[in-house]
């Protein structure tokens, strides 16, 4: 068995280590409700604008708008990455960077060239790590993602597709369901899918005509889709870290107990041994 | 005939309004209840509106998308300053 004071070195670390992990996880707890309400609050307005698009889809539009194309084969796809700058948080990561991997293989085996792009530094640095080309990457977007930076990430993918560069493009980011559960998805943001129960534009009073009305809805609708992947996912984030901080913390206190228990069994140890020494020194004497 | 307002980031408002008057991309549009389904761009400037109560609220939108369907209308702006 260790010396007392070993075991009690470890229990002092240990327990410094639960400090941190704690602390963390009630940073998480605090910046996940922030999180969340701006998730949901941005929900009204994705839902909404996503039910007006599909109302849009009238025939013939996709020949008059570059953004509406619907390319007869898929040459060259663009896959955006979402993840988070910091680590920490359990799976969170490691999952969505298995789904692009996924992605980009199931591609690739179809036969397509593919690119990818990237925000957030854990995906940056895995596949740079890994030597897969990246077309682009930021990560300067914070715990607070606005639409300005949705724009950023987007903006190229759309002019691309615009000019015929492109032929489809994905998103891989975290669907926030609950705290606990943050599935990685894969949504097609490009070409856009017509919705089966579209109703015809035709129904409408509609000024700019159609064509150029689509052409300004369209990239807010794309703009709308990244910023909704990037606050689920900073929600989803800090929801993963908050749950595998309190599990580390969790852990760190069985350790701690077990610890203890050990550090209180060596110096009964001690203690006994030296009893028994004085008992056996003073036995000697008579 | 039921109003809602929203941006990227919020709802902005939500309830009964008589009747408003929106910047439309081309120019000022009037909405009344009953109107015919519309769909328009919006450009700069205030939206006010009538609210079931009589009151006037004003709302300077930068820009979005009007929609007006069975008596609901959905404004989706890009930004909204409550004035």
């Amino acid at each position: 068995m260790a010396g007392a004071s070993e075991v009690k070195r470890r229990i002092k670390s240990v327990r410094n280590t639960r400090k941190i992990t704690r602390t963390m996880e009630l940073v998480a707890t605090s910046k996940l409700k922030r999180a969340m309400d701006r998730m949901l609050a941005a929900r009204p307005y994705s839902d909404a604008l996503n039910e007006l698009l599909r109302g849009l889809h009238a025939p013939g539009l996709a020949r008059d708008h570059p953004l509406l194309r619907r390319p007869a084969e898929t040459k060259r796809a663009a896959v955006l990455l979402l993840t988070a700058n910091r680590g920490f948080c359990g799976a969170f990561n490691a999952n969505l960077i298995k789904e692009a991997r996924l992605r980009l293989e199931e591609l690739e085996a179809a036969g397509v060239e593919t690119e990818l792009h990237i925000s957030g530094k854990k995906g940056l640095g895995f596949f740079r790590f890994r030597g897969t080309p990246v077309a682009s990457s930021t990560t300067g977007i914070g715990d607070n993602p606005t639409p300005a930076d949705a724009d950023g990430l987007v903006d190229p993918l759309r002019a691309g597709f615009e000019a015929g560069d492109l032929d489809a493009v994905y998103l891989v980011s975290s669907e926030f369901r609950s705290a606990m559960s943050t599935p990685a998805v894969t949504t097609r943001i490009l070409p856009v899918e017509p919705s089966p129960g579209a109703r015809s534009v035709d129904a409408f009073i509609v000024s700019p005509p159609p064509p150029e009305l689509v052409g300004r809805i369209l990239p807010r609708y794309l703009r709308n889709a990244v910023y909704r992947g990037l606050v689920e996912n900073a929600a989803g984030e800090q929801g993963a870290r908050r749950a595998a901080m309190k599990s580390a913390t969790d852990n760190a206190g069985d350790i701690l107990e077990n610890l203890t228990r050990s550090y209180n069994r060596a110096r009964q140890a001690q203690i006994t041994q030296e009893i028994a020494e004085i008992v056996g020194g003073a036995a000697a004497l008579e | 005939m039921q109003l809602r307002v929203v941006t990227p980031a919020q709802i902005v408002f939500e309830g009964t309004a008589r009747s408003l008057v929106a910047p439309a991309w081309d120019g000022w549009v009037g909405v009344l209840p009953g109107h015919a389904p519309f769909l328009t761009l919006m450009g700069e400037g205030p939206m006010t509106v009538e609210t079931e109560s009589g009151d006037r609220q004003s709302f300077e939108i930068g820009g979005g998308v009007m929609k007006v369907e069975s008596n609901t209308v959905t404004v989706l702006a890009d930004h909204v300053a409550t004035g």
